[in-house]
């Protein structure tokens, strides 16, 4: 090794030292590996390992053991494959909100109808097979979305391919707030059907839902696969004792064992208060279109789940639709047959009266249903916390949002999105006081925005690529569009009093941030990439450096050394606040030093930072290079002295941070150091 | 201790460990990277470095868990033996624990050239450990 440090390369993290062997012309390189373990060697570059992550001080190892501790040991990347969703764990952390939509998909459209008196109720079954009908549609058309684009984001990447930039936009703003109202309400109805059985807790709704939010939130930042074990049995035990409560009900109905309708508290009037009109149905028909939120979520994660990905996402939409379909058109069947009504004053839901109605009131088997219904309905939350971090990570990837977004954690979950939603949500529910029903009119504008938006756009795909049977997935998702269209439409006028309009006004906002966001990333990469990577490094002429002085110092010392280090034009400037203390700084000054000029300015306002700061503009007027101020910074021992210093350095750099042409060069000096340079080492 | 990356390796290292307890030594594990002629001799080997680095990593691992501490070493030279034998002296090692697996060149058990002269040159004991008869 040389003796001359400036004639050895920077230093590395290995070391080859070679020495001289016992036989003649034998030499040895002994590799010295960077120590600790933290870096390891991997196809020519290094790695770092969970070594160099550990934290050195006591409050940060703390930190980092209750992190463990919630969230779970860091996953390497590679672990990724290992993290993605089988079509069991899929279907329970996907579906849970579209499959949860049937514990109020009846009771939505029922209400509405019922206005029109008892004998309108009659016509539920039918929006029921409407609603389904259309669900095939979405699904049909969802799966084809799936195959076309496997990578995921939906609607948001269909309408973007096939529509443009802004129908993107609508389209992936429409999502993301319909993500938050999902996890906003689903999180609120869970709450409302626990205080079926706790009234207790009904009065503090609003902490219990963020409660419930941030505990969600904790799961899925523990990773998708976990999240999915965690939240799978409930959705499996409220899918098979709802199958089992239709099953039970038919099976009555069929060996002619009669079944007495349950009572609701408080009924509607029998012959209604409003004409059943064509409008009313079409509203009927928008309630019970809520059980068609969530159906979404599979297409926009297609990356979630394990290869091969659009296999197993199409599988998973069709089990949903399935399970979906078959209890909503049972519930439906069962509560129109045995003539079981809603109940005005929301006490009691239509599900629970028809379980009452078939296996009785009090019996465990009633119990196990209400119980699994809150919570599912309570985890159908889930679902935006698997699509909302996932489309945002898209959006992040594509520029629309910031990058954080894309920045997975050490979970591999997009630990940003995630935390933003749960925000976000715990935001809305606390705006709506935690209130299922001021929240619903909200829901569904954005999902039905996103789909006719995908369906029309797959319409435009299949015209342009004219693939094999195009002419039939033309007509499949024109079907589609037209359908979704009408049901935003309907939606969109029927609920747009009751509080739809906020959606209305929200979204074109979010497109125009979204847009905001993508100008300023274009502008900063037009401004930052590199149009040749051979291009030499451009040769900049030693800086002008300025050093401020409190006072004469260690701290300072260290600071001017360095500045003369970079470039042999320094000037250093004092504050002074009396003439007296001005004229004893300047003769100390030049006791000290004649190689490196002083300034010294009187500043009889007793302000520091202001007259430096001017200084520094003037100073920057005088020369076209960049101007380099090295600031002396004294660090205290312990965090806690450092209210005993004024930080005026900390202070300049803040005001310095944003000041064009300019370089800030901090050069601490730690109270403990040792080897802090001397006026002896200066002059040796 | 050198350690080749063949099948014995987990082996030596238990038994240098087992030693290395009952007498409160000091074990160094060492892999030699032989560099060809027409390199430098410092040239940097990056496949050859990290499976050197790895295989290093994992005796100081199994020592741990023996309850031993190993040091490591990763050397390049242009022949294994005669760095091996410089380290020992250089390190002035009581004992190399070299490893022998099990080969068989026409009929005869091979011995081969690092092994032969590490015995022939080195300033210490060498224990040799062959492996036990396999297939």
């Amino acid at each position: 090794m040389s003796d001359d440090p400036s004639k050895e390369g920077p230093p590395g993290l290995e070391e080859r030292v070679t020495t001289v062997g016992a036989r003649p012309g034998d030499r040895i390189v002994r590799i010295v590996r960077p120590s600790g373990g933290e870096f390891r060697r991997r196809g020519g570059h290094y790695v770092a390992t969970t070594d160099a992550l550990t934290a050195r001080g006591r409050f940060g190892r703390w930190f980092q053991t209750g992190r463990r501790v919630l969230l779970g040991a860091r996953l390497t990347s590679e672990a990724e494959t290992t993290e993605r969703l089988s079509v069991k764990t899929g279907l329970a952390i996907m579906a849970s909100d579209n499959i949860s939509s049937s514990a109020y998909a009846t009771e939505e459209a029922m209400r509405v109808l019922a206005l029109a008196g008892a004998g309108a109720l009659a016509l539920t079954m039918p929006i029921a097979i409407a609603v389904c009908v259309v669900l095939a549609v979405v699904i049909l058309s969802e799966s084809r979305v799936i195959r076309a684009y496997p990578n995921g984001g939906g609607s948001y990447i269909v309408a973007k391919d096939n529509h443009g930039v802004i129908a993107g936009l609508v389209a992936a703003s429409a999502l993301l707030i319909d993500y938050v109202l999902t996890v906003a309400v689903s999180s609120a109805a869970g709450i409302a059907a626990i205080s079926s059985f706790v009234p207790a807790i009904h009065d503090h709704r609003v902490l219990w839902a963020l409660g419930l939010i941030a505990l969600i939130s904790l799961g899925n930042l523990r990773g998708i696969r976990e999240a999915g074990v965690l939240f799978a049995a409930p959705t499996y035990i409220y899918i098979v004792s709802l199958f089992a409560l239709i099953a039970v009900g038919i099976f009555k109905m069929a060996t002619g064992d009669p079944i007495v309708p349950a009572v609701p508290p408080d009924p509607f009037d029998a012959f209604g208060v409003q004409a059943l009109t064509p409008f009313l149905v079409l509203r009927a028909f928008a309630s019970g279109s809520v059980g068609l939120t969530g159906s979404e979520a599979v297409a926009n994660g297609v990356p979630n789940f394990k290869p091969p990905e659009p296999k197993n996402a199409v599988m998973t939409l069709v089990l949903m639709g399935t399970i979906f379909g078959t209890l909503f058109l049972g519930l439906t069947f069962l509560a129109t047959t045995i003539g079981v009504q809603p109940d005005q004053g929301e006490i009691e839901t239509v599900n629970s009266m028809l379980t009452r109605s078939i296996v009785g009131a009090g019996t465990p088997f009633y119990y196990v249903v209400q119980l699994s219904t809150a919570i599912i309905l309570a985890l159908a939350a889930n679902t935006g916390f698997t699509g909302f971090p996932r489309l945002a990570s898209v959006l992040a990837e594509d520029r629309f949002m910031p990058r954080q977004f894309a920045f997975r954690g050490e979970r591999l979950a997009f630990s940003f999105g995630i935390i933003a939603l749960a925000l976000a949500s715990m935001v809305v529910v606390g705006a709506f006081s935690g209130s299922v029903t001021k929240l619903v009119p909200l829901y569904t504008i954005g999902v039905f925005a996103a789909f006719t938006l995908s369906q029309s756009g797959l319409v435009r795909r299949w015209i342009r690529l004219r693939n094999k049977g195009w002419r039939t997935s033309v007509i499949i998702n024109s079907f589609g569009t037209v359908v979704t269209g009408v049901v935003l439409a309907v939606v969109v006028v029927t609920k747009f009093t009751n509080g739809a309009w906020m959606v209305l006004v929200v979204m074109p906002v979010l497109v125009a941030l979204l847009y905001g966001i993508n100008r300023h990333y274009t502008r900063v990469a037009d401004a930052l990439t590199l149009e040749r990577l051979d291009e030499p490094l451009p040769i900049m002429k030693p800086p002008v450096v300025l050093v401020p002085v409190a006072r004469l110092d260690r701290s300072a010392l260290q600071a001017l050394s360095f500045a003369r280090s970079i470039s042999p034009t320094v000037r250093a400037v004092h504050i002074a606040t009396t003439a007296e203390s001005a004229k004893r700084f300047g003769e100390r000054w030049i006791q000290f030093t004649r190689e490196i000029p002083l300034d010294v300015i009187e500043s009889p306002y007793r302000s520091l930072l202001q007259p430096l700061l001017r200084y520094i503009e003037r100073i920057d007027e005088r020369d076209d290079r960049p101007i380099t101020i090295v600031l002396a910074e004294f660090v205290p021992r312990n965090w806690w002295e450092w209210i005993l210093h004024s930080q005026t350095a900390l202070r300049l750099k803040l005001a310095l941070l944003f000041r064009p042409n300019t370089i800030v060069i901090d050069v601490p000096y730690h109270f403990a150091d040792t080897g802090h340079t001397s006026r002896k080492d200066e002059r040796d | 201790m050198p350690l080749a990356g063949t099948s014995v390796d987990p082996d030596v290292i238990r038994v240098a460990a087992t030693l290395a307890k009952s007498n409160k030594a000091q074990v160094i594990a060492i892999h030699v990277i032989e560099v060809r002629w027409n390199l430098a001799l410092d040239a940097v080997l990056d496949a050859e470095t990290e499976r050197g680095e790895q295989l290093l990593d994992e005796a100081a691992k199994v020592g741990t868990q023996a309850g031993v501490h190993i040091e490591t070493e990763l050397l390049q030279a242009r022949e294994a033996a005669a760095a091996i034998i410089d380290t020992a002296r250089e390190r002035q090692a009581d004992l190399i624990v070299l490893g022998m697996p099990f080969r068989k060149r026409l009929g005869r058990v091979y011995v081969g050239r690092t092994v032969t002269n590490v015995y022939v040159g080195a300033p210490c004991a060498v224990l040799a450990y062959r492996q036990e008869e396999v297939g």
